[in-house]
């Protein structure tokens, strides 16, 4: 999985059957360019999240026949990017959610 | 997936069986490197689209057994060449 930061929902109407009515969201790898991911989760502009790829993203998105190569499966509930993977910040641990 | 734009039709007339007769697209990343994909939907070029790869084009495709790594998804309404290349 990586972690991606989600950008902004995309509308697109003339679509594939298979991909049905399920949200799409245009998400940012962590320095690296754009892509286009499933949501089935319920993700706002801002947050980061981490996505899967391959078969993993086709399950993830609902089905094994789901046409998706990029599926959001969770949102990160606190993420510094100027310290990546390190503990929620002082500030953050004293009762205070993010979400 | 992947946002791509349509730069014109392929013609492939001598291809293997499980391609069938699908139409193709050549498509361009924002780097400008060119791709080709199955187009289920019937996109124009100068359009922005989604494109779906890894085993998931071929069920995108609308059918397992057809032989494709890029596939387009879907049109997208409103994209802007800045947009896409920020």
């Amino acid at each position: 999985m990586k972690i991606f930061r989600v950008e902004s929902t995309l509308v697109a109407t003339a679509r594939i059957g298979g991909l049905q009515h399920h949200r799409l969201l245009v998400v940012q790898e962590r320095g690296g360019g754009k892509q286009v991911a499933v949501d089935p989760v319920g993700c706002k502009p801002g947050d980061w999240v981490i996505a899967c790829g391959s078969s993993a993203a086709r399950d993830a998105a609902g089905s094994k026949e789901y046409p998706s190569d990029l599926t959001i499966v969770g949102i990160i509930d606190y993420w510094d990017e100027d310290h990546p993977g390190q503990e929620r910040a002082a500030s953050s641990a004293n009762g205070e959610t993010r979400r | 997936m992947n946002i791509q734009r349509v730069v014109s039709d392929l013609v492939a007339t001598h291809r293997v069986g499980p391609l069938q007769e699908k139409s193709l697209r050549v498509v361009e990343d924002y780097k400008g490197g060119l791709e080709v994909a199955l187009d289920p939907v019937g996109a124009k070029p100068g359009d922005f689209v989604i494109t779906i790869a890894t085993t998931a084009a071929r069920h995108a495709a609308g059918d397992p057994a057809i032989t494709t790594d890029l596939t387009i998804g879907g049109i997208i309404d409103h994209w802007s060449e800045q947009r896409w290349r920020d």
